[in-house]
């Protein structure tokens, strides 16, 4: 497999991407996306991949400074095998070539050239000059003329004006493996961006959105909302603070002298290359107005209980209830998995009713690497939900 | 609605100005003074900001004729697509930017977006405040340039995006083509993206423009002079 460079998508996609695959990135015309493709570049170079990058709308020298600024680094060029073909060769083909078919024919022979010569690994291409010059079955065919044993991945960018029309068109007549859509909110201001996988070919992936944030020149997909909820006393704050790098919880001491969540709990944590925004809901049926407003728009719930007190069960089961309804992915987490006269698995499953594809987790509340293994499996089962 | 004054009577006392949302098609020969023409148009009252796509002009050119036409330079933006093809290292700012060529749609469509964002979020000006919601005239210098790396029906894609976002955010657009350079289709293609035309002339010495689209202005010719960016006309 090779990485994308994002971890994240990584994640999403099984692993990587398959060597010898069709990859887009399709990008809405306004969108900055431009940092996938080179996230994927500097990976497949930092793992020693021998690339072609085909850029024929900028110099090569122009294409490393932009990418040293998105990146945020050199790209590491030493000791590696990066070839490319740039807008001055396009230009001398341009001249010389009398028509359109000789041009082609000329392409293919440099793309040929430099793939043999380098035993090139992965063509990177920016297609849509190349769209423009060729149309898209000769364009893309002059990048997939490499056959037998050394057949390059080809991975490219293309600013996409058609939309789904043209998605479709490198599905399914094209043959792509992966296709993913960068795109932006269509309000009067980007206000997040979001890519969605559209297509994998080597796994049935339901096509998924997420949001993604670009930090320290790293894409980073972003879950903006996992909500965190249960019944009174189930220890929501302590998870909610020992998943969290940063948060804050709005307590009162309640009648019984424990304190208890009055508003919400917030927090923020990366993990599995995913920035994520966790809401600790409060737990008692007074505040359900409020935890129907926190679970709006919700990617996730955990739900919590306290695996000692058989009695928050039916409050439990209620929960359970007001999520189904909203068809997000849920995980059970059992807390106070240390202390004697806990209910078992089976018990728990049976008495909220629930069916074995809702993962049911044991945990401490007040162990950091319980809580992580929860949310882990909470952003797996994000990224993997059929909704 | 917002209407933005182009400082020309003709159109401010007949219309108040131009619309939020217009779209100005400026047909120009070549050596006709189209260029200071649009620069005019799309120069900034306060409390606005302008956003100019350069494909003829390098940055301080541009920013240059807003300068001496007596415009604080906080409040202009430039996507310049000619420098960066011999300075690749050159680094954008908040209000000047560039992109490889003309070629490299990507780019600036990324470039005219990241300006949008930082005018309306008030990064853009270095602390000088203008109004807000942020009105924004956007100029296309030209798409004479654009035409000659790109397809025209990949063009008309790009600028029907981009013009879509102009509307959204209420701005206004003024777009050059070179009225001598380009077939009918083309002109008429370019012609659907906007609602007011305005075509200048060059007879002698003179300079002489009509403007369609705007009721209760008539399409007749007239001479007109542009000077530190006021639009004067001659008897």
């Amino acid at each position: 497999m090779i990485s994308t460079g994002m971890y994240g998508i990584d994640d999403m996609l099984g692993g990587g991407i398959p060597e010898g695959s069709k990859v887009l990135y399709s990008m809405e015309p306004g969108v900055d996306g431009q940092l996938f493709m080179i996230s994927t570049l500097y990976e497949a170079l930092a793992k020693g991949l021998s690339c072609l990058v085909i850029l024929p709308h900028m110099t090569v020298d122009a294409f490393l400074h932009d990418a040293e600024k998105l990146r945020g680094s050199r790209m590491d060029t030493t000791g590696k095998t990066i070839v490319f073909f740039d807008a001055v060769d396009r230009e001398r083909i341009q001249r010389y070539a009398k028509d359109r078919k000789t041009a082609a024919r000329e392409w293919q022979g440099r793309v040929t050239k430099l793939c043999t010569e380098n035993r090139i690994d992965i063509i990177f291409g920016y297609f849509d000059v190349m769209y423009e010059d060729f149309g898209l079955e000769q364009g893309i065919g002059l990048l997939s003329s490499i056959q037998g044993r050394n057949k390059p991945t080809i991975i490219i960018e293309h600013l996409n004006f058609e939309g789904e029309k043209t998605l479709k068109r490198f599905i399914s007549e094209m043959a792509f493996d992966l296709v993913i859509s960068i795109r932006a909110s269509s309000r009067p201001l980007p206000h997040f961006h979001f890519f969605t996988v559209v297509h994998t070919s080597w796994s049935p992936q339901p096509k998924r959105s997420v949001p993604f944030i670009i930090t320290g020149g790293r894409v980073v997909p972003y879950i903006p909302k996992i909500v965190v909820t249960g019944p009174p006393e189930s220890g929501k704050s302590v998870f909610v603070a020992h998943a969290s790098e940063h948060g804050l919880s709005v307590d009162r001491r309640g009648p019984s002298g424990e304190t208890t969540t009055v508003a919400m709990d917030f927090g923020w944590l990366h993990r599995k290359d995913f920035d994520i925004m966790l809401y600790g809901t409060p737990g008692q049926p007074r505040f359900d107005p409020m935890i129907q407003v926190l679970l709006k728009h919700a990617m996730g719930v955990v739900l919590l209980i306290d695996a000692t007190k058989g009695d928050q069960i039916s409050r439990a089961r209620h929960l359970i209830q007001v999520i189904t309804e909203l068809r997000v992915p849920i995980v059970i987490a059992a807390n106070k998995k240390d202390l004697p006269g806990r209910m078992s698995e089976r018990e728990i499953r049976d008495s909220l009713g629930i069916t074995d594809d809702i993962p049911v987790f044991s945990i401490s509340a007040q162990r950091g690497e319980d809580v992580l293994r929860v949310i882990e499996s909470l952003v797996d089962f994000i990224t993997q939900f059929s909704y | 609605m917002y209407l933005y004054k182009t400082g020309i009577p003709l159109i401010d006392d007949a219309a108040g100005g131009f619309e939020a949302g217009t779209n100005i098609l400026l047909l120009a020969p070549s050596m006709s003074c189209a260029e200071q023409l649009a620069y005019a148009l799309v120069k900034p009252l306060p409390g606005e900001y302008t956003i100019v796509l350069s494909t003829n002009e390098r940055t301080a050119e541009v920013i240059d004729y807003f300068r001496f036409s007596g415009i604080d330079k906080h409040f202009i933006g430039v996507i310049d697509a000619i420098s960066k093809s011999s300075t690749p290292g050159i680094a954008d700012t908040p209000r000047l930017m560039f992109v490889t060529s003309p070629t490299d749609l990507t780019g600036i469509g990324i470039k005219f977006s990241s300006m949008i964002e930082s005018i309306f979020d008030g990064t853009f000006s270095e602390g000088e405040s203008g109004l807000f919601p942020p009105p924004i005239r956007f100029c296309v210098n030209s798409i004479s340039t654009l035409l000659m790396y790109r397809r025209l029906e990949v063009l008309y894609q790009f600028l029907h995006v981009l013009i879509a976002k102009l509307k959204k955010i209420e701005g206004i657009g003024v777009y050059v083509l070179n009225s001598e350079s380009f077939d009918d289709r083309t002109i008429s293609l370019i012609k659907q993206l906007t609602n007011i035309v305005i075509e200048v002339k060059v007879e002698g010495n003179d300079n002489l423009f009509r403007l369609t689209g705007i009721r209760g202005i008539n399409a007749d010719w007239r001479k007109f002079t542009v000077t530190k960016g006021q639009v004067a006309f001659l008897p």
